[in-house]
C-alpha cells in the first residue's frame, strides 16, 4: 500500500547547515546515493559571505589577506584544528564544486582568487571573508582602495527596520568622506508601518517595480560612482535583478548584507536545496533523528516529526548536526552530550573551565572549542577511543578544536571538512559490496 | 343525505382551495430571499417569469421542459436515480390516487362521458376502483417501510401537519373501502335500491332477489331463510337482469371492499340502524373536501409546486455552472418556489458532505432540508425574532448562521434533490442574508472589532476570562508552551509569509505578523491574537512552518487559534439587531 | 493499481473538467478507480474545531479502508487536509479515543490503514515518468508551461512527503513528460491566494493577480494546475480582468492531450 518510496541509501546525511548542505552535494556528486535529514535553520542567518579562514591566531585578532596563508599558519600552529587537516588542493576543489553548484541554481558569486576580501556590514564595519556574491563584490572593490575611495551613494528603505543608510555612512564617515546617504519610499509601500527583505526582495522581481525603484534612485546619484543596496534585490532571480539595476542606474551597484534573517540567507538556503534536490538526494524536512542503530554493514535511523514515523537505512551516516543553535550538542549544567548517540565531547574538565572572566576576551572560551573528535578518516571517536561505528563520520561546527566565530572560516570549515568525509565515505564504500 | 349540503361543502372547499393556492403561489413572487431580491418588485419578478416563460417557448429549451414533464414529473427519473423503492412507492400513491380522483371522484366528468353507461356498482370499475385504493395503500405501506429503514441518528424534516395530511389520505381511503363494503352487506341499502328500481321494500315480495343478493352480492339479510334455495336465486335472477343488472356486478371482485363486507357482517344490523352509509359518506367526503381546502397549505400542495419546479429546472437546470446568467428577479421567484416545492423527502440529507459534522456538532441545522426550513423562517423574519434568548443573543439565529458557513457548496444535494431545487443557490442567498443581518461567517464578524477590543471583551467576561479546559482539547498546540518556546523571533516566518508580504500594498493588511503572534503566546498573551487580523488572514500556505528553524509549527497554531476564536469570541459576541 | 477516488467537494460540482479528465487518463493509464461517498474532507471546519475536522476526514479514511482501499485524491486541499487528519491521529492519544467514540455511533472505527495519495506523486512515482513517456502520442512540443504546485502539495513537507518543499522537481518533470517545456517562474511556489478570497477579497485577488503576472512575465503560455482551489482561483481572478490572461490547464488535461485522448473527454 505504501508506493515505491525507498528507504535505502548509500549515506544519510543528519543536519541540514552549510556543512549538511555540502556533505550531501558532495554525495550526490560522487553518484552515492543520499538522504538528508533536518530543515536548513543555520542557513536561513547566513550573510551569504563564504568565510575560509580570516582570523589566526583568534587571541590576537590578526586578519588575513590570504586564507590560504593563513591556514598554512594554522597547520602549524593548531595541528588539531579541523581545517588544519585538510589539505589546500581539497579545499580549493571544495569550493569551486560548491560555489559552481551555486551559480548552477543561480546564485552567482565573485570568481574565488587567493586573496580574502573585506565587505561591508549592516553597521558600517568591514568584515573579512573569502567567496562573496556577485551582487556584493563591487563593494568588496570600492573597499580594496582605502584612501581612493570614489564618491559612493548608500540607499536604504523607509520601513525595513534592520537597515540605516546613516549608520554605515556614520560609521565610516571619516574613512570615506565621499559616502552619501539617502532613504527613499519602496514603491507602493504606502500603507505599511514596517516592512520586510524578503517582501522587498521579491517584490523587485516585478519589471514595473524594479523600474519605478530605479527611477526614484536615479535623481540622487549625482556625482556617486557606485549605489549600495541592502540586501534586497531579488530572490530567486537575484542575478537579473542586479543586472537590471546597474544597467539602469549606469554605475555598480552592491548589496550590503542586513541583520539576520537575511535574505542572502534564503537565497543561499534555496539554492542548495534546489542543488541537491536535482541531484536526487532524498530530503526529510523539519524532521529529527529519533534513534541510530549500528550493525556490521548497516545504520538504521528512526525519525521524528513525520507522521507515523520513518525508518531509513544507510550504509553510511555524516553527523552534520552543529553545535547549540543546531541542538547536534545540548548542554547542561555539568557537561556538554552530543545529542543523537551520546558520543564522547572533548570539553573542559569542569564547567568552571567554560568560560574566561573576560566574557570579550581576545582568545574567546574552551566551551566554544568543545566538540567531537575524529580520527583521520573524519570519524567520530566513541568512549574506547576508536570510531563510534565504521562508517560514521562527523563534519562541520559540532568537531572540537575550533572556534569559528572567532576564526571567521564558518563556512570553509563546513565545506572542507564534509569534502574529505565525502571523500572517505566514498573510498569505504567502494571497500564495501553494494547493499 | 343532503347533496346539497354536499355540494355546498365541496363549493366552499373549492374557493378555499383556489384562494389558498392564489396565496401560496403568490408567494413566489412575494418572498424575498438573498441581498439581490432585497430591492426586486413583485411587477419585475412576473415580468422575468413571462420573459423566462416567452423565453423557452420561442427557443428549443422548450423540448428541454417537455422532456422534464414527461422524464421527471411523469416518470419521477430524479427519485429513480437515487431511491428506488421509494420512487415505486410514490408511483403507486400517484397513479393510484390520480386514477382514483378521474375515474372515482370525477366520474361525472370524466368516466361518463367516455365510457357509455358507467356506474360505479359495474364491473370493471368495481375492481378498478379498489385497485386504485390498494394500489395508493401498497404506496403509502412502502414509504412507511422506507422511512423505518432510513432512519438514522439525524433528526429528519418532518412537520406534524405532513403526517397528518398522509393519515388523512389513509382515511379517505379507509372510510372509503367503509363505505362500500357497507353498501355491499347494507340491507338499508338494497331496500332503497328496490324501492326506486323494483317498486317495492316488501321483503317477502323480494324473496327472489334478496336470495340472489345474499349469495352473490354479499347483502346481509338477518331475516333470510338458510339455506338459501338455488331455485329461488335464479328466480331472482330473472328480475336482477331487468332490475340491476344494468347497473350492477358482482361486488366480488371489489377485493378490499367485499371481504371488508363479510367482516363487517355480525354489525351490519347496528351499522344500518346509526346509519352508517350516511356518515361514511360524510366522513369520505368531509375528508376530501378538507383535502381539498387544505391543498395548498400541506405536503399536498406538492402536486402543484413540484411539477413546476421541475417544468422550470427543466428550462434552467439547477447545476448549471453559471447560475447568474438568470436575473435577480428570476432568482428570486425560483428560491420562493423551492420553499413551497420542497417536499422533505430527506434524499438531501442523506447525501450531504458535511453530515458528520451535523453529527458531530449535534446541529441537525447543518442538513439541507433543515437549512431549507430556516431559509423560509428567515424570509418570514420568524429566525431573527426567535424566542429562545440567551445572553442577548438569538440562539437560533446563531446556530442557523454557524450551520449555513459550514456548507462547502459540493451540490450534491442539489443534483440529487428529486424536485429539481436550486439549492445552491438558495444557500448562497442564504448566507447573504445572514451576513446582511449581522450574522456573517466567523472571518468576517471577527474583523467588526479589532484584536485588542476582543481581548478586552474577554477580560471582561467572568467565563471567558478563565481559560477552560476545553481550549488544551481545542488547541493543543496553544495551549503547550513547549510549542512556541523555542522561538527566537528571528522573523523567518513573517518573511517568508505571503500575507505580510501583500499586505504591503494593501489598506486591507494585517495588524500583526506570524512573528509577533508567536511571540503573544510566548508572552501568556493568547488572548490578543484571536481576534488578529493576521489570524484570520491567514492562507494557512505553510511557509512559515515550513521554514521555521526551530520547528515552531506556525500555521498548525493559526488554525488553533481561529478555532478557540470561534469559541471564545463567539461566546462574548453581541448580535445586532438585523436591519 | 486501484484506488478509492476522493474527489473532494469543489470538483463535482464547480469543476466536472477535473473528474472527466482525471478518470480518462487515470483509465488510460490502468489504473482502476472505485466510487464509494465520501463526505467533505473537514478542511472547513478545521477553523471551527479540531475533533470535528478530524472526524469527517476518518470518517473517510474509515470508508476506504473498509473497502480494502487507499485513497487517491486530484485536489491537493483534500489531500493536505487528510494527511494533517493522520498526523493528528498519530500524534495525539486523546484524540484518537475521541475520533473513535465518533465513528463508532456509525459503527465505523479508524484503524490508519488507508494510506491517502495525491494524483501527481502517483504519476510521478507510481505511474513513473518513463511510462508516461511511452504512452505519449502527440506531445505538447514547444508548449511553455508554468506549473503551479499549490500550497497543501508542498507543505508541510513532513506531511505530504511530496517533493522538496523548497526545491520541488516532480511537477517539472510531470510537465516534461509530455512533451511541454515547463518555466522557471520565482513565484512558482506561492500561495494562489484562494483561502483568503472570502476572509478578504481584495488580498486574495492580489495574491492571485502577481502570480497570473509573474507567469506570464517568464514566458508561460499555460498555467499548469494540480487542485481544483488552484485552477478555479486563476479563472476567476481572470474573468473580468482587463489584465493580460494566461490559459490555465489542469495536468491531467495537459497529459490527456499528449496521451491522445479526445478533448471532449478531457472536459475540454
Amino acid at each position: 500500500m505504501t508506493g515505491a518510496r525507498r528507504n535505502s541509501f548509500d549515506v544519510a546525511v543528519i543536519g541540514a547547515g552549510m556543512a549538511g548542505m555540502a556533505a550531501s552535494l558532495f554525495a550526490a556528486e560522487r553518484g552515492l546515493s543520499c538522504i538528508q535529514i533536518g530543515s536548513g535553520g543555520g542557513i536561513l542567518f547566513a550573510s551569504g559571505l563564504l568565510d575560509l579562514l580570516g582570523v589566526h591566531p583568534v587571541a590576537e585578532r590578526c586578519l588575513w589577506r590570504s586564507p590560504y596563508a593563513a591556514l598554512a599558519a594554522l597547520a602549524r600552529d593548531e595541528p588539531l584544528h579541523p581545517l588544519a587537516r585538510v589539505d589546500a588542493p581539497s579545499i580549493r576543489a571544495a569550493f569551486a564544486t560548491f560555489v559552481t553548484a551555486l551559480g548552477a541554481a543561480g546564485l552567482a558569486y565573485a570568481p574565488l582568487g587567493e586573496q580574502n576580501r573585506n565587505v561591508l556590514t549592516a553597521i558600517g564595519t568591514t568584515k573579512t571573508t573569502f567567496g562573496v556574491p556577485r551582487a556584493m563584490v563591487a563593494g568588496a572593490d570600492l573597499l580594496d582602495a582605502p584612501d581612493a575611495r570614489p564618491p559612493c551613494l548608500l540607499v536604504d528603505f523607509r520601513g525595513l527596520r534592520e537597515f540605516s543608510a546613516r549608520q554605515i555612512a556614520a560609521t565610516l564617515g571619516r574613512s570615506w568622506p565621499g559616502l552619501r546617504h539617502q532613504r527613499i519610499e519602496f514603491p507602493g509601500s504606502g500603507a505599511a508601518p514596517e516592512l520586510y527583505a524578503a517582501h522587498l526582495a521579491r517584490a523587485l522581481e516585478t519589471a514595473e517595480t524594479r523600474a519605478n525603484t530605479i527611477a526614484l534612485v536615479q535623481p540622487l546619484l549625482g556625482d556617486a560612482r557606485a549605489v549600495g543596496f541592502p540586501a534586497v534585490l531579488g530572490l530567486a532571480r537575484a542575478g537579473e535583478v542586479h543586472a537590471a539595476f546597474e544597467a539602469g542606474l549606469g554605475v555598480p551597484v552592491f548589496e550590503i548584507p542586513t541583520m539576520p534573517t537575511s535574505v542572502p540567507g534564503l537565497r543561499l538556503l534555496r539554492a542548495l536545496e534546489a542543488a541537491v534536490s536535482t541531484r536526487g538526494v532524498r530530503r526529510r524536512h523539519q524532521a529529527s533523528v529519533r534513534a541510530l542503530a549500528f550493525d556490521a554493514d548497516d545504520a538504521t535511523i528512526e525519525l521524528d516529526g513525520v507522521p507515523g514515523g520513518e525508518r531509513v537505512h544507510a550504509r553510511a551516516v555524516v553527523l552534520a548536526t552543529g553545535r547549540f543553535t543546531g541542538r547536534g550538542l545540548t548542554a547542561d549544567r555539568d557537561a556538554v552530550r552530543e545529542s543523537i548517540l551520546g558520543l564522547p565531547v572533548e570539553q573542559p574538565s569542569a564547567r568552571e573551565g567554560w568560560h574566561q572572566r573576560d566574557f570579550l576576551a581576545p582568545s574567546g572560551h574552551a566551551i566554544n572549542r568543545a566538540g567531537l573528535r575524529t580520527d583521520e578518516a573524519w570519524r567520530p571517536l566513541g568512549a574506547s577511543g576508536k570510531p563510534a561505528w565504521l562508517r560514521l563520520y562527523a563534519v562541520g561546527s559540532i568537531l572540537a578544536h575550533q572556534d569559528w566565530m572567532r576564526s571567521k572560516c564558518g563556512s570553509g570549515l563546513a565545506i572542507a571538512t564534509a569534502w574529505a568525509a565525502m571523500e572517505q565515505v566514498a573510498r569505504a564504500l567502494r571497500g564495501t559490496a553494494a547493499g | 343525505m343532503s347533496t346539497m349540503l354536499l355540494q355546498t361543502a365541496l363549493d366552499v372547499s373549492l374557493v378555499l382551495c383556489v384562494l389558498g393556492l392564489v396565496w401560496r403561489v403568490s408567494a413566489w413572487f412575494r418572498v424575498r430571499i438573498g441581498p439581490d431580491a432585497r430591492d426586486v418588485t413583485l411587477s419585475q419578478r412576473v415580468a422575468a417569469l413571462l420573459h423566462g416563460a416567452g423565453a423557452v417557448l420561442a427557443s428549443r429549451r422548450i423540448f428541454d421542459v417537455l422532456r422534464a414533464c414527461f422524464l421527471d414529473v411523469l416518470l419521477l427519473r430524479r427519485l429513480f436515480a437515487n431511491e428506488k423503492l421509494r420512487w415505486l412507492a410514490h408511483l403507486l400513491i400517484v397513479v393510484g390516487f390520480v386514477l382514483l380522483l378521474l375515474m372515482h371522484a370525477l366520474a361525472a366528468v370524466v368516466t361518463e362521458k367516455l365510457f357509455q353507461g358507467y356506474q360505479p356498482t359495474l364491473a370493471p370499475y368495481v375492481f378498478l376502483r379498489n385497485l386504485f385504493g390498494a394500489i395508493v395503500f401498497i404506496g403509502v405501506a412502502l414509504l412507511l417501510v422506507g422511512r423505518r429503514r432510513r432512519r438514522t441518528d439525524l433528526a429528519q424534516v418532518r412537520r406534524p401537519i405532513d403526517a397528518a395530511f398522509v393519515a388523512l389520505l389513509g382515511f379517505v381511503l379507509v372510510t372509503g373501502f367503509l363505505l362500500e363494503a357497507d353498501k355491499i352487506a347494507s340491507p338499508r341499502a338494497f331496500y332503497r335500491m328496490t324501492e326506486q328500481f323494483v317498486g317495492s321494500t316488501d321483503p317477502e315480495k323480494l324473496e327472489p332477489l334478496r336470495a340472489l343478493w345474499a349469495s352473490e352480492f354479499g347483502v346481509v339479510f338477518d331475516d333470510l331463510k338458510q339455506p338459501i334455495d338455488p331455485r329461488l336465486i335464479e328466480t331472482g335472477r330473472e328480475l336482477h337482469r331487468d332490475a340491476c343488472a344494468p347497473c350492477h356486478t358482482q361486488p366480488a371482485s371489489a377485493f378490499v371492499s367485499y371481504p371488508v363486507a363479510r367482516m363487517l357482517a355480525p354489525a351490519i344490523g347496528v351499522l344500518d340502524q346509526g346509519r352508517a352509509d350516511v356518515w361514511l359518506l360524510y366522513l369520505h367526503a368531509f375528508a376530501c373536501f378538507l383535502g381539498l381546502a387544505s391543498l395548498p397549505f400541506t405536503l399536498f400542495f406538492h402536486v402543484v409546486s413540484a411539477p413546476i419546479s421541475l417544468l422550470v429546472n427543466g428550462a434552467a437546470p439547477n447545476r448549471a455552472s453559471s447560475a447568474q446568467e438568470h436575473s435577480a428577479a428570476a432568482r428570486a421567484s425560483r428560491r420562493a418556489l423551492a420553499l413551497a416545492a420542497c417536499v422533505r423527502c430527506g434524499i438531501c440529507d442523506a447525501h450531504c458532505s458535511v453530515a458528520p459534522l451535523a453529527r458531530y456538532f449535534g446541529n441537525p441545522g447543518l442538513l439541507p432540508a433543515h437549512k431549507l426550513v430556516a431559509s423560509g423562517e428567515f424570509a418570514g423574519g420568524r429566525l431573527l425574532r426567535s424566542r429562545n434568548e440567551q445572553d442577548g443573543l438569538r440562539y437560533e439565529a446563531l446556530r442557523a448562521a454557524e450551520a449555513a458557513f459550514l456548507c462547502t457548496d459540493c451540490g450534491r444535494c442539489t443534483s440529487v434533490c428529486p424536485v429539481g431545487l436550486d439549492l445552491e443557490d438558495l444557500w448562497q442567498a442564504g448566507r447573504g442574508d445572514f451576513a446582511a443581518a449581522g450574522l456573517p461567517a466567523p472571518a468576517q464578524w471577527v474583523r467588526e472589532r479589532a484584536a485588542l477590543a476582543w481581548a478586552e471583551s474577554l477580560e471582561a467576561d467572568l467565563v471567558q476570562s478563565r481559560a477552560s479546559e476545553a481550549d488544551a482539547t481545542l488547541a493543543p498546540l496553544s495551549a503547550d508552551r513547549r510549542s512556541f518556546s523555542r522561538c527566537v523571533q528571528c522573523q523567518t516566518c513573517t518573511n517568508v509569509c505571503p500575507v505580510v508580504a501583500h499586505s504591503m500594498h494593501s489598506d486591507h493588511g494585517v495588524d500583526l505578523t506570524p512573528q509577533k503572534v508567536m511571540n503573544l503566546l510566548r508572552l501568556g498573551l493568547r488572548d490578543l491574537t484571536l481576534g488578529s487580523r493576521m489570524v484570520w488572514d491567514c492562507a494557512t500556505c505553510y511557509q512559515c512552518q515550513e521554514h521555521c528553524p526551530e520547528g515552531v509549527r506556525v500555521a498548525d497554531i493559526m488554525c488553533e487559534l481561529r478555532a478557540l476564536a470561534v469559541r471564545r469570541l463567539g461566546a462574548v459576541r453581541g448580535v445586532r439587531e438585523a436591519a | 493499481m486501484k484506488y478509492a477516488l476522493f474527489l473532494g467537494c469543489k470538483i463535482p460540482s464547480r469543476l466536472p473538467a477535473y473528474e472527466a479528465s482525471t478518470r480518462a487518463v487515470l483509465a488510460h493509464l490502468g489504473v482502476t478507480l472505485v466510487d464509494l461517498e465520501f463526505n467533505c474532507c473537514g478542511y472547513p471546519a478545521r477553523d471551527v474545531s479540531r475533533d470535528a475536522f478530524v472526524v469527517a476526514a476518518a470518517r473517510n479514511l474509515t470508508l476506504a479502508e473498509r473497502a480494502g482501499l487507499d485513497l487517491l485524491t486530484p485536489c491537493s486541499c483534500c489531500f493536505g487536509t487528510l494527511r494533517h487528519a493522520i498526523r493528528f491521529l498519530d500524534e495525539d492519544a486523546p484524540l484518537r479515543a475521541r475520533v473513535a467514540q465518533a465513528l463508532a455511533a456509525e459503527d465505523l472505527s479508524w484503524s490508519g490503514k488507508a494510506e491517502v495519495e495525491h494524483l501527481l506523486p502517483l504519476l510521478a512515482r507510481r505511474v513513473g515518468a518513463a511510462a508516461l513517456v511511452t504512452a505519449v502520442r502527440t506531445p505538447r512540443t514547444g508548449l511553455r508551461v508554468a506549473a503551479q504546485y499549490g500550497c497543501h502539495t508542498l507543505r508541510p513537507s513532513n506531511v505530504s512527503r511530496f517533493d522538496n518543499p523548497l526545491a520541488p522537481t516532480t511537477f517539472e518533470t510531470l510537465i516534461r513528460a509530455t512533451g511541454a517545456t515547463p518555466v522557471d517562474w520565482p513565484r512558482r511556489l506561492d500561495c494562489c491566494g484562494d483561502p483568503l478570497h472570502e476572509a478578504n477579497a481584495p488580498l486574495s485577488a492580489h495574491m492571485t493577480r502577481t502570480k497570473i503576472a509573474d507567469a506570464l512575465a517568464s514566458g508561460a503560455e499555460v498555467l499548469c494546475t494540480a487542485c481544483p482551489h488552484c485552477h478555479l482561483r486563476f479563472d476567476a481572478a481572470q474573468a473580468d480582468s482587463s489584465e493580460p490572461t494566461i490559459r490555465t490547464l489542469l495536468y491531467t488535461q495537459l497529459l490527456g492531450l499528449a496521451l491522445g485522448l479526445p478533448a471532449g473527454s478531457l472536459g475540454l
